[in-house]
């Protein structure tokens, strides 16, 4: 047809002009990027298109994702967006699936069918699953990201680049639960403690998220004794229990948690010999701070959600937002926070505040306390349509196996002093050698206490949350004793016991094999009790060597850029700093997530 | 132009972006009133791009019809709108991008456009016209105080051209700071302060960026910059070919436009003393039709161009970005 000659791009490789029409493209999310990317595919001539996207539209989607529109909002993002670019060129056969790209639905023969398959999504654990299936498969894969004014464009293809997981990602940020409960020194510690209290008065109970004071603190103790003569923590009933007995009555829970709560604080001394100590506040005082009197529009969005409020506004916004709580609750067994839930929001921004308040921590506008406590990544049309156009220049290229010319471009925020807006490395990133994800074998070391770590928790803490198996078998070397089976109804009778009631011990070898990622991990045990507090309760390590040295990663062949790994572009997990001293460390139930939400959160690492 | 306060259904629809540029740059870009010039593969990424964000009202002029080729590589326009005027044809998907914006269509010849028909506008993007017209609305532009940028796709070569005549722009940057009081003993790691600081950008008029041979000016200015860019140089190139030829190289004459492209090369580089061998003429193979991929990159540079222009925030490019067509890299090169 020779209509379809028209939409092939000159000024490209001939060869690939002949491949395009011919090819055949999995496109995985229809987000910012996802748009961008189905687009400029449809625009080029190819003609055989998958997308797969599992969300559905929001309107905060709308000021980039241009195939949506407001009447979309609730639809899912791949239905629509094929609909879209069907509506403007009927001839693009696509197929959407609105669907998990981790669902075994999608196993290593759904991946061969495709020439390419190019990511747009915003979480890492998706981007795991897909750089194993790619490798698994052997399909060249380009990796996309933006955050802000940044982005990255990455190809990854079996032998001849550096996979997804080559170089470990800093972990998600965690607090130590006695900065949250005790001693905050930062307005993110009074966020993640509010949002702790909106789950323990509304919430699913979560024993990690006690928002009392914690007379545990081995700095409150003097001598190794505890500087207060209640054993443990306040006893109280279940803050929950305790909560509906006085019928959420506002002025009750507020001196509850803002005053003698922070009394019982006071009286651990050793606590503030160093620090400022808290200042108690009543239900009575907090109305008398009413600050900037000025009549102000309360209807304006600088007004209400730019400023920082009042305390005696927060006052007034935590009774408020506790009575709509309360009715809310009253039909539901527990209430899931959500940033966007207005009252929800509205009753963690009112605390954080007035906890601020409390320690002399600054206090924030609500605007701002969302970003932190829902983990928004900004994004912007611009920076998507860039990068999206670099995958789809790049995908012309791999169509032709042109490997060597698809180093990684990265998109930096203009400033005064580079002169590169969009840079590429000088080469391919070579494979680590020891990754335990694309190298020939397999294989990490395993710190855990054998005799306290339960098999479950060594599937789901480890092997899935923290290596990313979706569905692994695992075998213990030289006994062949089958410990976790993916197949139901054959180990779940090992699920509550320890590691070494199963003879694992340090020194065994786990064979751990997932059959829908064709993947095959070597698991060395080592025996590893956590010291301090707040030790993780685990880590993982490819080359125990890489305990000791982890300073010398990161350098990238023209120096150019400071971050490896960039960034999604929707709604995710918080960029954090740079982690301490152990970037492998397992997420320890004695510390404190920042966000222990869902998927569709994630975590992005930005450029400090 | 009034900056007027932002209302709930603006905040959650412009959320991600407001949480990068702040609500004053958002309150800017409302009252922003943009004339894009131009609207085929790099004019409709543009008009995507600067809609979403969230401007007061965007004018689209173009005199051209629809071909049949057009609603293959343009995404605003449908293909039962062949033989329509392309401008009239891209506003209904246009609107549709962001029902806040007013967007008109504008079908006159550029040519015959009275000077006070440019004064209104708070900026000007163009793309597609020969230099002639556009030193003229750069005139205009700078006698009433509106910004100008000007850029073009040929092939997989992109460009843009600043005039923001005196910018001002405010910049946030992180700095450590020590802390004042020490909250936690145990904490030593130095605390980021985020300070606002400000910055000026004077940009050269264009009449002294792009010169042409012929013309009898001097780019003695421009010569003192020991490692131009060679790509600062194919553009000039492929400028003085669409005025000499009033249209872009084209596929259906490519070996006569290749020839005359090679002799307006030595021209133009003879002019600047720039050696003949560090501008490969293989290039002249890619500069054919509009890439889409780099319509889309070159239309997220030019409209966060304008987005910076118009509030004022971040530092912008100074004053001339070039893409390579082959490297795929994007590089500012300051001229004059």
């Amino acid at each position: 047809m020779a209509a379809v000659a028209h939409s092939v791009p000159y000024s490209i490789d001939a060869r690939a002009r002949d491949l395009i029409p011919k090819s055949k493209v999995l496109l995985v999310g229809a987000g910012g990027i996802g748009c961008e990317v189905l687009k400029n595919l449809a625009l080029s001539g190819f003609r055989d298109i998958e997308i797969i996207d599992l969300d559905t539209i929001d309107v905060s989607n709308l000021n980039r994702q241009f195939l949506f529109r407001k009447e979309h909002v609730g639809k899912p993002k791949a239905v629509v967006a094929r609909e879209s670019i069907l509506a403007h060129n009927p001839n693009v056969k696509i197929k959407a699936y609105h669907d998990s790209i981790l669902s075994s639905d999608y196993g290593l023969n759904f991946f061969k069918r495709f020439n390419l398959v190019l990511n747009a999504l915003d979480n890492r654990t998706a981007r795991n699953h897909v750089n194993r299936m790619c490798l698994a498969a052997d399909i060249p894969l380009i990796e996309s990201g933006t955050s802000g004014y940044s982005g990255q464009v990455e190809l990854i293809k079996k032998g001849a680049t550096q996979c997804y997981e080559c170089q470990p990602k800093p972990p998600q940020k965690t607090f130590p639960g006695c900065t949250i409960r005790n001693t905050p020194s930062e307005p993110v510690h009074c966020i993640v403690w509010s949002k702790h209290l909106f789950n323990q008065l509304f919430g699913e109970d979560d024993p990690d998220q006690d928002v009392s004071p914690d007379a545990e603190d081995p700095e409150a103790k003097i001598n190794g004794e505890n500087s207060v003569t209640e054993s443990g923590n306040i006893k109280r009933l279940s803050t929950k229990q305790w909560t509906q007995d006085i019928e959420y009555d506002p002025e009750k829970l507020f001196n509850k948690f803002f005053s003698e709560d922070i009394n019982y604080l006071l009286s651990m001394e050793n606590l503030w010999k160093t620090r400022t100590p808290p200042k108690p506040l009543s239900w009575k005082d907090a109305a008398a701070l009413v600050g900037d009197k000025t009549k102000k529009d309360e209807n304006s969005v600088r007004v209400r959600d730019m400023e920082v409020w009042s305390i005696a506004k927060c006052a007034q916004v935590f009774a408020d937002s506790v009575t709509t709580l309360k009715k809310e609750h009253a039909n539901k067994d527990f209430l899931v926070w959500d940033k966007d839930d207005q009252p929800a929001m509205d009753f963690v921004a009112a605390c954080a505040n007035i906890r601020a308040y409390i320690f002399s921590i600054a206090q924030k506008s609500k605007f701002e306390i969302k970003s932190i406590a829902g983990n928004i990544i900004p994004a912007i049309a611009t920076a998507n349509a860039m990068i999206a156009g670099l995958v789809v220049l790049y995908a012309f290229r791999l169509l032709v196996e042109d490997y060597e010319k698809c180093p990684s471009i990265y998109l930096r925020q203009k400033s005064v002093h580079s002169k590169f807006i969009l840079a590429a490395d000088k080469q391919l990133t070579k494979a680590n050698p020891v990754c335990y994800v694309c190298s020939p074998k397999p294989f990490v070391n395993v710190f855990v206490n054998v005799d306290k770590m339960t098999v479950k928790e060594f599937e789901s803490e480890v092997l899935k949350n923290h290596l990313n198996m979706v569905a692994p078998d695992v075998v213990l070397d030289g006994k062949g004793v089958m410990v976790i089976s993916s197949e139901e109804g054959e180990t779940e009778v090992n699920n509550d016991k320890a590691l070494s009631q199963l003879s694992i011990v340090d020194g065994s070898i786990l064979k751990c094999d997932d059959f829908l990622q064709n993947y095959e991990l070597t698991v060395a045990v080592n025996q590893y009790v956590p010291v301090e507090k707040d030790d993780p309760l685990f880590k993982v390590v490819a080359n125990p060597e890489e305990l000791k040295a982890k300073e010398t990663q990161n350098g990238k062949e023209n120096g150019a850029t400071s971050s490896k790994d960039a960034e999604s572009d929707e709604d995710d997990l918080m960029v954090v700093d740079e982690v301490a001293e152990d970037p492998q460390e397992g997420s320890s139930s004695k510390r404190r997530k920042l966000n222990n939400d869902s998927d569709d959160e994630d975590i992005v690492e930005v450029p400090l | 132009m009034t900056e007027q306060q932002l209302s709930t259904v603006e905040a959650e629809l412009y959320d991600r972006q407001i949480r990068l540029w702040g609500i004053k740059s958002q309150e800017r870009l409302r009252a922003a009133n943009i004339l894009l010039i131009g609207v085929r593969g790099l004019g409709s990424e543009i008009a995507k791009n600067i809609m979403l964000s969230g401007i007061n009202s965007l004018v689209i002029l173009d005199d051209g019809e629809v071909t049949e080729e057009e609603p293959q590589t343009n995404f605003l326009i449908n293909q039962d709108s062949i033989g329509m005027k392309i401008a009239d044809a891209v506003l209904v998907k246009a609107q549709a991008l962001n029902p806040l914006v007013k967007v008109s269509a504008d079908t006159s010849d550029l040519a015959t456009k009275d000077p006070k028909f440019f004064e209104g506008f708070t900026m000007i993007i163009a793309t597609r016209i020969k230099t002639d017209l556009l030193m003229k609305i750069d005139k205009v532009c700078r006698a009433n105080n509106v910004k100008l940028i000007f850029g073009d796709v040929f092939g997989s070569f992109g460009y843009s051209v600043s005039d923001f005549q005196e910018h001002d722009y405010y910049e946030d940057q992180l700095r450590l700071v020590s802390k004042k009081r020490v909250l936690d003993a145990t904490e030593t790691k130095p605390e980021k302060e985020t300070v606002n600081v400000k910055g000026q950008i004077v940009y050269p008029e264009l009449n002294k960026v792009l010169i042409l041979p012929n013309t009898k000016q001097s780019v003695d200015h421009i010569k003192k910059v020991k490692r131009r860019n060679e790509y600062f140089f194919l553009m000039l190139i492929l400028l003085e070919f669409r005025n000499r030829q009033n249209r872009n190289p084209d596929i259906e004459h490519k070996e006569k436009d290749i020839a005359l492209l090679q002799d307006i090369k030595i021209a133009v580089l003879d002019l600047y003393g720039f050696d003949h061998n560090k501008l490969n003429d293989v290039l002249f193979e890619l500069v054919f039709g509009e890439v889409v991929p780099v319509c889309a990159v070159l239309g997220g540079v030019i409209a966060q161009e304008v987005i910076k222009a118009v509030s004022q925030k971040e530092v912008p490019i100074n004053n001339v970005f070039l893409f390579d067509p082959v490297t795929f890299c994007g590089k500012e090169e300051t001229v004059a």
